[in-house]
C-alpha cells in the first residue's frame, strides 16, 4: 500500500509498470491513510488490579507524562470516553499496588503516577465540560451547569449557595420549613459579631502595612540606588516617596 | 452530565447513566484466609453493593455472584516527633467481600518476589562494604601524614 500511495506522487515515467488508467484513478482518489495496529482489550479479568510482572517489587518505574488539555480537546467524545475507562484502570491498579507496598512496609515506586493519572483525569473532565457548556449554550441559550447563588448566610457573611432539585417546592414544604426555620441575620448579635471581624481584619491590613512599609524603609537605607519605581511596582500599597524621605529610610553612607 | 450534577429521579423517566464513573477500588490480600472464589476489595464509601457489582461486571468484565460491604474507619494516629503529639485519622473506606462464581478461583499474588528483594539487599551491602572500604584507605592515606589539615588529605 505505501508503494502505491508514493506511486501518485512519482512522474508517469517511474510507474511504468502500472496501467494508465489505474494511474488516474489513483491520481482522482488516493489511497486514505489507515491506523497501522489495531489492538482490542487486555482481558485480564481481576488481573488488570496488578502492574506488569516485571514491575512488581522494582525500584523505579518509568513512565510518561499526563494528557493535556490540548491533547485532548483534539480528541472525539468517544475516544475520550474510552480513555476514561483506562485511565479509571490505571488509577485502580496504582491504588491496589501503592496499598500493598504500605502493608509490607516498603517504599512505592514512582508515586507521581497517581498524580499523573487523577491531572490528565482532572484535565480530561474540563474538556467535556467545556464540550458541554457549548452544546447547552447552543441548544439552550444557557449553561447546562449546576444553578448557584450569592447569598447571606447566617453570620451576615456572602456565601456561594449551590442550588439542588426537591420533590417537593421550598414554599408548599411544611417538614421542611419546620426544621429550617427562617435566620434572622440583621440582628443586632450579627451586626456587633460583623463589626468585630472588619475590626480584625483591619487591623490585620494595617499590619501588613507597617511591615512593608518597614520592608522598603530597609531597602532605601541599605541599598544607595535604587530605582524607586520598581519598588513602588512591587509595593503598589505603600507610598515610596513619603518612606524614602522618612528618618528611617536614611542609610549609613551621606546622602 | 459532566458537571457531576444528575436530575432528580422521578418514576418513569429514562434511566440515569453515569458516563464517567469516578469510583475507585482497591484490591487488597485479606488478612483472614477466605475461600478461592471469594475477593476482597476497599471501595469509596458512597459506592453501593450494587455499584459494585455493575462495576466489576461492566469495567473488568468479571462475573459477580455476591456482594457484601460494611463500612470501615481509617486508622488512628498519633503524629510523634510533634509537639503535643496530636492525632491524625486516615480516611473511612468500604470494605467488600466479592463472591465470584464457584467455578472461579483467584489467588492475592506475591507482589514483591523474593528474587528481587534479595538482589537489592546484595547490592546494597556490596555497596556499604565498598563504601567502608573507601574510608579505611582514606583514613590509611591519613595516617602516613599526621599534621595535615583534613581539607589537604585526600
Amino acid at each position: 500500500m505505501h508503494k502505491l500511495q508514493s506511486v501518485t506522487r512519482m512522474p508517469l515515467s517511474c510507474s511504468m509498470f502500472l496501467c494508465q488508467r489505474h494511474i488516474q484513478m489513483l491520481r482522482k482518489f488516493p489511497i486514505q491513510k489507515v491506523a497501522a495496529i489495531h489492538t482490542t482489550n487486555r482481558c485480564l479479568d481481576l488481573n488488570e488490579f496488578f502492574d506488569e510482572h516485571k514491575n512488581w517489587g522494582a525500584s523505579e518505574v518509568k513512565v510518561g507524562r499526563a494528557w493535556k488539555k490540548e491533547e485532548l480537546r483534539l480528541k472525539s467524545s468517544s475516544d475520550l470516553h474510552k480513555l476514561w475507562y483506562v485511565l479509571l484502570k490505571e488509577q485502580n491498579m496504582l491504588l491496589t499496588m501503592e496499598h500493598d507496598c504500605k502493608e509490607n512496609h516498603v517504599y512505592f515506586p514512582n508515586p507521581e503516577r497517581l498524580d499523573k493519572v487523577q491531572d490528565s483525569m482532572e484535565n480530561l473532565e474540563d474538556v467535556i465540560r467545556e464540550r458541554n457548556i457549548a452544546y447547552f449554550e447552543l441548544e439552550t441559550t444557557h449553561t447546562g451547569e449546576r444553578p448557584a447563588e450569592l447569598i447571606d448566610n447566617a453570620f451576615g457573611l456572602k456565601e456561594v449557595y449551590t442550588k439542588t432539585e426537591y420533590d417537593i417546592p421550598k414554599e408548599v414544604n411544611k417538614v421542611w420549613q419546620e426544621k429550617n426555620p427562617p435566620v434572622n441575620n440583621k440582628s443586632r448579635a450579627v451586626q456587633k459579631f460583623l463589626v468585630l471581624l472588619r475590626e480584625k481584619l483591619a487591623n490585620r491590613r494595617y499590619a501588613q502595612l507597617a511591615k512593608d512599609k518597614q520592608q522598603v524603609a530597609r531597602i532605601f537605607a541599605n541599598f544607595k540606588d535604587v530605582d524607586a519605581e520598581a519598588v513602588q511596582e512591587k509595593f503598589p500599597n505603600v507610598d515610596v516617596e513619603e518612606v524614602r524621605l522618612s528618618d528611617k529610610a536614611r542609610g549609613n553612607w551621606a546622602p | 452530565m459532566s458537571s457531576r450534577w444528575y436530575p432528580i429521579y422521578q418514576k418513569g423517566n429514562p434511566q440515569l447513566r453515569i458516563f464517567l464513573p469516578n469510583f475507585w477500588m482497591k484490591l487488597v490480600k485479606s488478612k483472614d484466609p477466605l475461600p478461592p472464589n471469594v475477593v476482597e476489595f476497599h471501595v469509596p464509601l458512597a459506592m453501593t453493593n450494587h455499584d459494585i457489582k455493575n462495576y466489576l461486571e461492566n469495567i473488568y468484565k468479571v462475573k459477580v455472584a455476591n456482594v457484601e460491604s460494611t463500612l470501615e474507619n481509617g486508622k488512628l494516629k498519633r503524629a510523634f516527633g510533634k509537639i503535643g503529639g496530636f492525632v491524625t485519622k486516615e480516611e473511612d473506606y468500604r470494605r467488600a467481600i466479592v463472591t465470584l462464581p464457584k467455578t472461579e478461583s483467584f489467588t492475592f499474588p506475591d507482589l514483591l518476589p523474593k528474587e528481587k528483594t534479595e538482589s537489592d539487599e546484595k547490592e546494597r551491602k556490596k555497596m556499604q562494604k565498598q563504601q567502608a572500604d573507601n574510608f579505611k584507605k582514606y583514613e590509611k592515606r591519613a595516617n602516613q601524614i599526621p599534621g595535615v589539615p583534613s581539607w589537604f588529605r585526600y
